[in-house]
């Protein structure tokens, strides 16, 4: 450890050691579940149509936000420019549907 | 550990190897600006079909085409190759390559069943549905964003498959491990996209 210095990464680095599997495993039994209900939601059907709406976009962002932060290590210290690229890059994108979407059908 | 062509296979590699060196930190670096990139493209994409999304012409519905079966198997085999990259990259700060190797293997070909099944499911569309690009607004704009994605995923696994060879000729290197992390990133943002898509296409599709 001491072979390089890292030092602005040495908190990650630090919280990384103690970082097992059991962590990531449990993020993705988090993200099986997140699916489960999404598919759920939509087989069993019958349901409000705008609640089943909110819930499908909330166990999205939800996965997403698993992804991100726990496989893509966004949560960890250091990741300020990360955040900020794919922040800016989520931004443009909603801007752009919802710009489609005005223009066409309002 | 300012080398930025440390060229040499060292016994003791760092914990994080991929960002050991400045130029693995500015590799990883830029592919989040790529990232950000792939989701303004990607939103594009979506902004597309959702525009078109009911612009059927003669063709069938969402509701009326899709199986929620072959999505659901879709998204439990994209979403299991997600952890086992999360394992590969473990692997690869344990300093274990054997591991890393394996693991990376595992996701290629969880990779290829992902892509396998999308191409039975696009070939049931035109074949037995005779629903093709130009049957509406609607399709070619489902053909153009699912069919993308299913370009990343092929993409991901040539690319996966050329670093494993990589890796097996020059060793877990301070040179080798920034590329795999960063095929790692790479892999799960494949894994954010489909997210998206079985969000908004299919499932949404079902339902409005």
């Amino acid at each position: 450890m001491s072979t390089h210095d890292l030092n602005e990464d040495g908190a990650v680095k630090h919280r990384h050691r103690q970082e097992g599997p059991q962590k990531h495993v449990i993020a993705f039994i988090f993200s099986i579940i997140l699916t489960l209900i999404a598919f759920a939601a939509v087989a069993a059907g019958g349901v409000n149509t705008a609640f089943t709406v909110i819930l499908l976009l909330v166990m999205a962002i939800l996965q997403v936000l698993v992804q991100l932060g726990y496989w893509m290590h966004m949560k960890d210290k250091g990741h300020m420019i990360p955040i900020l690229f794919m922040a800016g890059g989520f931004f443009v994108a909603g801007l752009a549907i919802i710009a489609a979407l005005y223009w066409m059908w309002w | 550990m300012t080398t930025p062509h440390a060229q040499q296979v060292s016994d003791t590699l760092p914990h994080e190897p991929e960002k050991a060196t400045l130029e693995g930190r500015n590799k990883v670096l830029g592919f989040w600006l790529f990232l950000g990139g792939e989701a303004v493209l990607f939103g594009t994409l979506f902004a597309t079909f959702l525009t078109l999304r009911d612009q059927v012409a003669d063709g069938p519905s969402a509701a009326e085409l899709f199986s929620l079966p072959i999505t659901a198997a879709a998204t439990f085999i994209l979403l299991v190759s997600s952890l086992t990259s999360v394992f590969a990259i473990q692997a690869m700060h344990r300093g274990n390559r054997k591991s890393l190797a394996t693991w990376l293997g595992v996701t290629v070909v969880l990779g290829l069943a992902f892509l396998l099944l999308e191409i039975y499911e696009f070939y049931e569309y035109i074949v037995h549905d005779d629903y093709g690009m130009t049957t509406s607004a609607f399709s070619s704009a489902f053909y153009t964003l699912v069919g993308f994605h299913g370009a990343h995923v092929l993409f991901g696994i040539l690319w996966i498959s050329i670093l494993i060879g990589q890796l097996m000729r020059k060793g877990l290197t301070v040179v080798t491990a920034p590329k795999i992390y960063v095929s790692a990133m790479y892999w799960h943002f494949i894994d954010v996209v489909w997210v998206f898509i079985f969000t908004v296409v299919y499932l949404l599709g079902k339902v409005v």
